[in-house]
């Protein structure tokens, strides 16, 4: 709402210039955007809140300033000359939906010449964004702005009979509306009809086949009030937005239907001459008494926390026209913790309708700065999210192992989340979508990953490593669903080129050894090697969580990395792997992509179990030896297998089982690859003896060659 | 040159010539005689000054070794007090041989000449001066003898500590490393901003008692509205414009939620005063994307209710908040607003921090920078959740924590946030 500040003077006396009224105003709760000069003086643009349709107008905000100033608001008042012959016996008002139309009034104008507007009148309209039309017209949108209450002016010759019905359309009723648009409306909309047709859509435009033009002579005014739901609702569908329409379904004031209509009359027999039929023709269904409101000292204080005065709230409360009464036996007693006041509701405030609204009313205007602070304490411990610990651990490993943490929008491309959407997973669409791009809740974190490293590769950051913890959505049985999931994504040099160091590509060994650190705190990862179709064929699996009864057998030198487990069970709890070709040319990934996502609650499950079973593993005094195995091996055999060999052998002392180099080519033959197995032997009672050692080590060598048959290599 | 002389000494002493070499070497025809006359005078003037210096090292090291080749007596020593001065002339020749010493090699020549066990000079005087002399001269000569070699001997280890440590300090210089070349840089990751503000927010309101929970994004109306006194025709649901999910027909509708607020109802349904929560998430309104709108962003949800809670608790709640969060000198003002669910209704302001106030563009003019909405709860939510309105109050405040996170790093325009540049992402560790 824009309003002119020499307007607003004419209400009410300002003792504030233009920007101190923009900050008084402001510290009430009309927000005041900004102050402009303007051809019709300086302009203040509010930025209402939905609650005071009362504020769109000057008056309005005229009655906000007076009590803000506790100055005087110029009561309204309007000398109509009428002649003698009554508006009654001219025309007449029938309203059949009474549940739409509140009220109507309708005051008739003769011989009215309809004519441009004068410069004033134009210069008022102009500044305040509305077009001049004609002096008729023009009336109406002043009145509206000065008082706030919409009106339409009728050619009264055009309407049929000369009479007015307040109705439902009918079932696809047609109107031509101001705009020239023609308009199919439905029952729920209250129309304004003439004996014939339909001639405006009630509270929101008026027809175009009864519109004032320069020809008019004889105008019917229509000043009315409708249900703010019904407006609401009939505007919505009809995709019609107006002033009128704004006013209405916030919430007009019925009682200012006739006062504005008075007004208006007035306005327009100055502008366009003519003759006032005496008199106006009022329907008024929904006529009711002052709603009574009551406000107690003790309820504000319970609410307030603090003590507003007596001559405070009587003022407040008086300015803004709610003529409090002090009720209470201890009238005399000033300040008395049990006054209470009787009010009265005004009929432009009917958002303000309970006590917990006067009190509003009172401490907006007393001063919520003069509120003390204060802070209480709490009565119960505060806690974390339940799983805050485990996800600050993983964030932070995943950060040290050099990923960034990403945040991206959930809502994707269908067609894209797909490629990466499980089997027997039904997607959550959104009905309403933006973008088809963003048309789809997505089914997994990867669709949004994939988008973030072509954003950045398209930019020219070729080495990244991401993750995301966010959720996954769903229909399961048809309800939604959401999972929270963790996400990675990487791609191009593991290692940078520098004066110290080579550089290296980042590889599946790398996004395989950063989730098993992962996966070290909440148990351990396992793999198995069955893919999803987003999954390149040989290089990626699926992540298992060995988590539940988790024991440590013999003791391994990395607790974290221990790798001597017995498990009670291992679940399938996401997927890790390079991204297959065909996927990556959809989001014209050009270099090789890492992805991998896992969920987040059998993560943190796992964490917890994991960081409950945790005790010390005391660090053997004796030295440990390290004994290297060359083998070679057939093509296809595991190093899983090579280390279950070796734990078959049930040799206590062996504490670790690692590969530490792995060749094919050179004098290796076709079919084969060598692999050399270190394995690290410790006991915690005794120092190993060569001959122990030479034992184990033979037992080693025998069982790989009988389960495996390995040949070991010498070198 | 000194072999030489050394040689030609040696044969001299055993036939007894000793004036013969002493005439030899330091008479008019002497060898430093002619390197005065054809080597120094005619050499280049920068080598001169060189060449005159080892001249007279050489003639005082034939000094020395014509003097400690004889015995006290062939010099004429005979009274107990002619020997410290003897020994005095051999300290400072020995003084100013150390002095030139720079290197191990003349240091070792040096050690050599003057402690060598068969042909040092002090092993020479042992042998020619302190055995041979009389028995009044012995103790003297005994005790300058002493003296003398424990000065040679410190002041060799001296100079050897002097010049090792030169030594190394050149090869240290020389394997100095650049510090203007960069190290070995691990990649490491950082953590989102939101997550960062997030992570603030919950901080300060953990250490004023608040328990943090979470609910889902999708919720259904009545949670998102209706129980949050916004009926379905309600002005308000303009400014939430809301995303409807596409479910079969008759499944209960469901929503986007469009603020984190449904979680006050369902923590209210499931628990009875005093509650004190924040809730942390995302939120979605069916916006056009720009500088300053995401149809997806992040907000903290603050709800305390208890039977005691006034304005005024609010409003210290609030302010403690913004210092904490926008640091000890922001300033704050409520400004009367309006929500359906509170009552009052404020928006928080803090004064701003670009122009201190004095008005510029990010507070249009105005000096004060709107932060986030809150208020007192309104009585009709807890109608929906069964609370009695009329012994129980508190407060709610939803914190756009893009919007603060905006705000706080100078951050123009929010769809930064959710494109995940690293270039933007780094800038945040
Ligand atoms: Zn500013």
């Amino acid at each position: 709402m824009k309003i002119l500040y020499d307007w607003l003077k004419e209400f009410v006396a300002i003792p504030f210039s233009p920007e101190e009224l923009r900050e008084r105003l402001s510290l009430v709760g009309i927000a005041v955007e900004g102050v402009s000069e303007t051809s019709a003086g300086p302009l203040l643009d509010l930025d209402l809140t939905i609650n005071r349709p009362d504020c769109l107008s000057h008056y309005g905000v005229a009655r906000e300033v007076a009590a803000l100033a506790r100055s005087e608001l110029r009561p309204l008042s309007v000398k109509l000359a009428e002649v003698s012959e009554s508006a009654a016996r001219a025309t007449r008002v029938e309203i059949e939906c009474p549940d739409l139309c509140g009220r109507f009034t309708a005051r008739v104008l003769r011989g009215v010449k309809a004519q441009p507007s004068p410069d004033w009148l134009r210069q008022r309209l102009e500044a305040l964004g509305q077009a001049s039309i004609n002096n008729v017209v023009d009336a109406t949108n002043y009145v509206m702005l000065e008082l706030g209450h919409p009106m339409h002016a009728f050619d009264m010759d055009r309407l049929a009979e000369r009479r007015i019905v307040v109705r439902r359309a009918r079932a696809g009723e047609k109107v031509r509306t101001l705009d020239g648009v023609e308009r199919t409306l439905f029952p729920d909309v209250c129309v304004i009809a003439d004996a014939a047709r339909c001639v405006g859509i009630g509270g929101i435009m008026g027809g175009a086949e009864t519109e004032i033009g320069f020809s008019t002579r004889n105008v019917l005014l229509e000043s009315a009030w409708f249900d703010p739901v019904s407006i609401r609702r009939s505007s919505k569908t009809l995709g019609l937005r107006t002033e009128a329409s704004t006013r209405f379904e916030r919430g007009a004031d019925p009682e200012m239907a006739e006062v504005a209509s008075r007004h208006c009359a007035a306005l327009i027999h100055e502008l366009a001459g003519g003759e006032v039929l005496a008199g106006v023709v009022d329907v008024y269904p929904a006529r009711r008494e002052p709603l009574a409101l009551e406000l107690s000292r003790k309820e504000l204080l319970r609410v307030m926390g603090a003590n507003v005065p007596d001559g405070e709230i009587e003022a407040i409360l008086g300015a803004l026209g709610f003529a409090p009464r002090r009720t209470d036996q201890g009238r005399d007693t000033p300040d008395s913790p049990l006054a209470r006041w009787q009010c009265r509701q005004p009929s432009w405030r009917q958002d303000v309708a309970r006590e917990a609204d006067l009190i509003e009313e009172v401490a907006r205007h007393y001063g919520l700065d003069k509120f003390p602070s204060r802070l209480h304490p709490s009565k119960q411990p505060a806690a974390r999210l339940p799983y805050a610990l485990a996800e600050d651990r993983l964030r932070e490993r995943l950060i040290g192992l050099g990923y960034h943490e990403i945040v991206s929008i959930p809502l994707v491309n269908e067609e894209e989340d797909a490629l990466f959407r499980p089997a027997g997973v039904t997607p959550a669409r959104v009905t309403n979508p933006l973008a088809e791009d963003a048309s789809l809740l997505r089914s997994t974190g990867l669709v949004s990953m994939a988008h973030a490293l072509a954003w950045n590769l398209n930019r020219g950051q070729r080495s990244l490593r991401l993750f995301e913890i966010g959720r996954a959505y769903r229909l399961q049985n048809g309800a939604p669903e959401e999972t929270r999931i963790v996400t990675i994504g990487a791609t191009g040099l593991a290692r940078q080129q520098g004066v110290a160091e080579s550089a290296r590509d980042y590889g599946f060994a790398d996004l395989k050894g950063d989730l098993d650190q992962i996966g070290a705190l909440a148990g351990r990862f396992d793999w198995n090697p069955e893919t999803h179709s987003w999954q390149h064929p040989s290089r990626s699996g699926k992540i298992l969580l060995a988590s539940a009864g988790l024991r440590r057998v013999g003791g391994s030198q990395d607790p974290e990395l221990g790798r001597w487990f017995v498990t009670v069970g291992n679940t399938v709890i996401g997927a890790a792997g390079q991204l297959a070709t065909r996927v990556a040319e959809r989001f014209k990934l050009r270099q090789d992509i890492y992805l991998a996502e896992f969920g987040l609650d059998p993560f943190c499950n796992g964490f917890g179990l994991a960081r409950s079973g945790r005790k010390y593993q005391p660090i053997s005094r004796f030295p440990a030896v390290e004994r290297d195995f060359s083998v070679i091996l057939n093509d296809g055999t595991s190093f899983a297998a090579v280390r279950e060999a070796i734990a078959a052998l049930g040799i206590a002392e062996i504490i670790s089982v690692e590969a530490v180099d792995l060749f094919r080519g050179r004098n290796i033959p076709p079919g084969n690859f060598s692999l050399l197995v270190r394995v690290t032997f410790q006991s915690p009672e005794v120092t190993l003896t060569e001959g122990q050692l030479s034992d184990f080590s033979s037992r080693i060598i025998s069982a790989l060659e009988q389960k495996l048959g390995a040949t070991l290599r010498t070198t | 040159m000194k072999s030489t002389f050394l040689a030609d000494l040696k044969r001299a002493t055993e036939w007894g010539q000793w004036e013969r070499v002493r005439d030899n070497w330091l008479g008019p025809a002497g060898i430093p005689a002619r390197i005065a006359t054809n080597w120094v005078q005619k050499a280049p003037q920068n080598l001169r000054h060189l060449l005159s210096r080892e001249r007279e090292g050489l003639i005082s090291f034939i000094n020395i070794r014509l003097q400690t080749s004889q015995t006290l007596e062939q010099l004429g020593v005979n009274h107990p007090d002619q020997v410290p001065g003897r020994f005095g002339d051999l300290r400072k020749i020995f003084d100013s041989e150390i002095q030139q010493c720079i290197d191990e090699v003349d240091l070792g020549i040096d050690k050599t000449a003057w402690l060598g066990r068969r042909s040092g000079v002090l092993a020479q005087i042992t042998e020619n001066w302190l055995k041979t002399s009389s028995p009044e001269l012995k103790r003297v000569t005994g005790q300058e003898l002493n003296s003398l070699r424990a000065h040679v001997e410190a002041a060799i280890e001296e100079r050897q500590q002097s010049i090792t440590a030169a030594a190394e300090g050149a090869a240290l210089a020389r394997e100095r490393v650049d510090l203007s070349l960069p190290g070995v840089i691990r990649p490491i990751g950082s953590r989102h901003l939101v997550r960062q503000t997030f992570e603030e927010i919950e901080r300060i309101f953990l250490s004023l008692g608040f328990t943090v929970v979470e609910g889902p994004e999708i919720e259904t109306p009545y949670y998102n509205f209706e129980a949050l006194n916004i009926p379905e025709h309600h002005p308000a649901r303009d400014t939430m414009d809301t995303f409807y999910l596409d479910l079969p027909p008759g499944s209960e509708p469901h929503l986007l939620r469009t603020h984190t607020s449904p979680m006050q109802v369902h923590t209210m349904e499931k628990q009875q005063p005093p509650v004190r929560i924040i809730v942390p998430g995302k939120v979605y309104r069916r916006d056009n994307p720009d500088a300053t709108h995401s149809y997806m962003f992040h907000q903290v949800e603050g709800l305390a209710v208890d039977t005691d809670i006034t304005f005024c608790e609010f409003k210290g709640t609030v302010e403690y908040f913004v210092r904490e969060f926008l640091g000890s000198a922001a300033k704050t003002r409520l400004r009367p607003s309006y929500f359906p669910f509170t009552e009052p209704s404020v928006e928080v302001d803090a004064n701003c921090f670009v122009c201190m106030g004095k008005g510029c563009r990010l507070c249009k003019f105005s000096g004060w920078i709107e932060l986030f909405g809150a208020g007192m709860v309104d009585p009709a939510v807890y109608g929906f959740v069964n609370y009695d309105s009329a012994g129980v109050s508190g407060y709610a405040f939803g914190l756009g924590v893009d919007r603060l996170s905006q705000l706080k790093y100078g951050i123009d325009d929010v769809q930064l946030f959710f494109q995940n540049d690293v270039r933007f992402l780094r800038q945040f560790p």
